[in-house]
C-alpha cells in the first residue's frame, strides 16, 4: 500500500491520515462544499473536492469518491466510520475498482452490519440475544408486546448511532413509532426495514473490540463501557468496564470472537452487548472503527488505524500488546445539552485545547471554522488515560476544565458535571444514566454569573479599540518578556 | 443591559457599575457583584468571581453575546425591543425552528384552529425528527415553510394568531 484514500472527513480523516503518514503510506483527502478549507485538508498529501454539502452528494457519493481515488491514483481506500463505512455495496464497489478497502470483507460486513442478520448468526453461535422479533410488523409487534411486556425498542435493520430508534412504551404507541422509525430509517440508511426487541430497562452498553487478519487470526483488544448516552448516542466511554466481573468479560470476548469468526470478519469491529445484572445479551456489531477506539489504543498502547492498514495490506497481526490502566473518552459535539441537545452551528471564534500527561485530543477543531449542521455534530474527543480509573478520570476533568470554545454551543461543561458526579465516580452506570441523574441539568450558577460578566466584556470590547491589549501591558512596551524579571537559571520563581 | 438567555429563555438584568484597572463591580438583578479581571494576549480574559478563577473569551454576534467561561458554552440576546413584538394573549406568536434542519412534514393549515399540545410541524435534524407542538389554543394565521424546505435554526415556520381578542397581558416568551 503505498497511498491511501480517507473517504470521510473531519477528526476521523485527520486521525486516519495521522496513522498512514506513520507508516509511510501518502494520503488523500475528500472534502464537500462545506469542508473547503478545512484543517484536516493540510494533513494530506492531496485534497480532492467530491461535491455538493449533502451527504449523499458527497460523503455518501460513492461514485465521486472512486472518481477521486481513480484521479488520484490511490491503491487502498479507509472509510473511517459513519458515511460509507458500513454500506456493503461500498466495500464491494471499491474491491471491483480494484482498490484495497480497509475493512472487512463486503460479506460479513452485511451479515454482521444487518441486524436482523446479526441475530440470527448470533443465535446459531451460541451468543445471547435480547427477546425480540426480526420483521417488525405491527400485529407480530403485538404479539410480542404481549409475550414479553413494554416498553419494546424498534430499531433500523441497516441502522447505527440511534438513528431510526424509538422506544415504545405501550401498545397505543406502537403504529406511531413504527411509522416514524421507518421514516427516519429510509433517510439515514435507505432501507425502512425495522426489527423489534424488548427494552431491557436498566443495563449497561459494554462492547468489544475485536480485531482479525486474512489468515484466521482473531483477538480481542479488551472491552468499553459506554452506557453514557444521549438519543441513544454515546457521548462517554471508558475501557476497561469498571466494576465488571471477570468471569463475564472472558465470556463476552469468546463469543464476539465466536461470532465474527462465524461471520468470516477480516479487519477492526466491535460487538456490542447490554449487560443486565448477571446477564449479557448481544446487542450489535459494527463493522468499522468505532468513535470510542482511542480508549482501547490509550489503554493496549496501540494503534487501531495502523493495524487496519497493515492487515488491509495483507499483514499477519501480531499478538495484541498487554494492556495497562484505564482511559476514559468524552464526546464534545456542538449541540444544546439543555433544549434536548439540539444540534446548534457556528463559526469557531476563540478556542482554548488542553494538553498534558496522559491527555489526547481528536479533534479538526480550529479558530475560523465554520460548524455546520450538515454532518454530525461532533467536534472534539478528549481521551485521558491514567494509572487507574480515578487517575484517569481526575486528568479528564483537568483537560474538560481548560477546554474552551466559543462561537457554537457545545456540551463540554454538561460532560465536567456528569464525570465529575457521585453516581460517575460510584460507577452507578446504566444507558439510562443521563435520564436518571442529569434531567433538567443547567450551568453551574458560578459559571453563569462568570458569564455575565463576559457579557459586559463583549459589550465593552465593541467599544473600546484597544480591547487586545492587556491593561497591564504599558503601551510603549507590549513585549511580554520585556515585563519578566532577569532570568536566573533554576531560579526562585 | 437587559439579556435573554437563549437555553432557558431567562431573562438578566447586568450593569457594569465600575471598572478600575483589574477591579470590576456589577449589578446582576439588583444585587453587586465584585469581579477580578485580567485579560490574556490571546483574546480571552480570567475572571475571578467569588473565589473562583475561570477564563472567559465573549463576543457580539449580529444580535447575539456569545461567552465561553471555561468548558461552559452561553448565548444571550439583547431583548430590549423584542416586547413591542409580542402577540396579545399568545404564548408563541410564532412558531419558529429550534435548530437548523428540514422541514419534513406540516400537519396544520392556515386558517384551522389548533388546542395546545397539537403537533403542528415535524423537522429533521441530524437525521432526527423533532416534532414542533402548539404551546396554547391559537388560529394558525400563515403557513411560511413547505415540506423540504431547509431552514436555519431562529426561522419562523408558522405565525400564529390568538383565539379570541386579548384578555391577559402580553408576554414576551417567544422561544419554544
Amino acid at each position: 500500500m503505498r497511498k491511501l484514500l480517507v473517504a470521510n472527513r473531519g477528526e476521523i480523516a485527520l486521525r486516519i491520515i495521522r496513522s498512514a503518514r506513520a507508516l509511510g503510506i501518502a494520503t488523500v483527502a475528500v472534502y464537500s462544499d462545506a469542508d473547503a478549507g478545512a484543517t484536516y485538508l493540510a494533513a494530506a498529501d492531496d485534497a480532492i473536492r467530491i461535491g455538493a454539502p449533502e451527504a449523499a452528494a458527497s460523503y455518501l457519493n460513492s461514485d465521486a469518491i472512486l472518481a477521486a481515488a481513480r484521479a488520484a491514483g490511490v491503491d487502498a481506500i479507509h472509510p473511517g466510520y459513519g458515511f460509507l463505512s458500513e454500506r456493503p455495496q461500498f466495500a464491494r464497489a471499491v474491491a471491483e475498482s480494484g482498490f484495497t478497502f480497509v475493512g472487512p470483507p463486503a460479506a460479513a460486513m452485511a451479515t454482521l452490519g444487518n441486524k436482523v442478520a446479526a441475530r440470527r448468526l448470533a443465535v446459531q453461535s451460541g451468543v445471547p440475544v435480547v427477546p425480540g422479533l426480526d420483521v417488525a410488523d405491527p400485529t407480530a409487534a403485538r404479539r410480542l408486546g404481549a409475550a414479553v411486556g413494554y416498553p419494546l425498542l424498534v430499531k433500523a435493520a441497516a441502522g447505527g448511532g440511534g438513528r431510526g430508534m424509538r422506544v415504545v412504551k405501550a401498545e397505543r404507541e406502537l403504529d406511531g413509532a413504527l411509522e416514524a422509525a421507518a421514516r427516519e430509517a429510509q433517510a439515514a440508511f435507505g432501507d425502512g426495514r425495522l426489527f423489534l426487541e424488548k427494552y431491557l430497562a436498566r443495563s449497561r452498553h459494554i462492547e468489544v473490540q475485536v480485531i482479525g487478519d486474512q489468515f484466521g487470526k482473531l483477538v480481542t483488544l479488551g472491552e468499553r463501557d459506554c452506557s453514557i448516552q444521549r438519543r441513544h448516542q454515546k457521548i462517554i466511554e471508558e475501557s476497561p468496564a469498571p466494576g465488571l466481573d471477570a468471569a463475564m468479560r472472558t465470556q463476552m470476548a469468546e463469543a464476539a470472537i465466536r461470532l465474527f469468526r462465524a461471520a468470516g470478519y477480516v479487519n477492526a469491529g466491535t460487538a456490542e452487548f447490554l449487560v443486565d445484572g448477571d446477564s449479557f445479551y448481544f446487542l450489535e456489531a459494527n463493522t468499522r472503527l468505532q468513535v470510542e477506539h482511542p480508549v482501547t489504543e490509550m489503554r493496549f498502547g496501540c494503534d487501531l488505524v495502523a493495524e487496519q492498514l497493515r492487515i488491509a495490506d495483507g499483514e499477519a497481526l501480531a499478538d495484541p500488546p498487554t494492556p495497562a490502566g484505564h482511559a476514559i473518552e468524552c464526546r464534545i459535539y456542538a449541540e444544546d445539552a439543555e433544549r434536548g441537545f439540539h444540534p446548534v452551528a457556528g463559526r469557531v471564534e476563540y478556542l482554548n485545547l488542553p494538553a498534558g500527561p496522559g491527555i489526547r485530543i481528536d479533534t479538526h477543531l480550529a479558530t475560523g471554522l465554520e460548524i455546520s449542521t450538515w454532518y454530525d455534530g461532533m467536534v472534539a474527543k478528549l481521551i485521558a488515560w491514567g494509572a487507574d480509573r480515578a487517575q484517569a478520570r481526575t486528568r479528564l476533568l483537568g483537560a474538560l476544565a481548560e477546554f474552551s470554545l466559543l462561537g457554537v454551543g457545545h456540551t463540554a461543561a454538561f460532560l465536567y458535571d456528569i464525570i465529575a458526579s457521585k453516581p460517575f465516580g460510584d460507577i452507578d452506570l446504566s444507558t439510562h444514566f443521563i435520564d436518571e441523574f442529569f434531567t433538567g441539568w443547567r450551568p453551574a450558577e458560578t459559571d453563569l454569573e462568570t458569564a455575565l460578566i463576559g457579557c459586559l466584556l463583549a459589550a465593552d470590547a465593541a467599544t473600546n479599540v484597544d480591547r487586545t491589549t492587556p491593561s497591564r501591558a504599558p503601551a510603549e512596551s507590549r513585549s511580554p518578556w520585556e515585563r519578566l524579571p532577569r532570568f536566573e537559571p533554576w531560579g526562585g520563581r | 443591559m437587559k439579556v435573554k438567555r437563549f437555553s432557558d429563555s431567562h431573562e438578566f438584568e447586568v450593569e457594569l457599575v465600575s471598572r478600575e484597572g483589574a477591579k470590576l463591580h456589577a449589578r446582576i438583578d439588583g444585587r453587586e457583584v465584585e469581579a477580578r479581571v485580567e485579560p490574556l494576549f490571546d483574546g480571552s480574559t480570567i475572571v475571578t468571581l467569588h473565589g473562583r478563577r475561570i477564563r472567559v473569551a465573549a463576543r457580539r454576534r449580529r444580535e447575539s453575546i456569545l461567552v465561553a467561561a471555561g468548558p461552559a458554552a452561553f448565548e444571550f440576546r439583547a431583548i430590549e425591543e423584542r416586547t413591542a413584538r409580542a402577540a396579545y394573549g399568545l404564548v408563541t406568536p410564532e412558531v419558529t425552528a429550534p435548530m437548523p434542519g428540514k422541514v419534513l412534514k406540516v400537519m396544520v393549515h392556515a386558517g384551522e384552529r389548533v388546542e395546545a399540545g397539537r403537533p403542528l410541524v415535524v423537522m429533521e435534524a441530524m437525521k432526527m425528527e423533532t416534532t414542533l407542538y402548539a404551546e396554547g389554543a391559537a388560529i394558525v394565521k400563515r403557513i411560511a415553510v413547505a415540506p423540504g424546505d431547509a431552514v436555519d435554526h431562529g426561522a419562523v415556520l408558522i405565525e400564529l394568531s390568538p383565539v379570541s381578542p386579548p384578555s391577559s397581558p402580553a408576554s414576551d416568551r417567544q422561544d419554544s
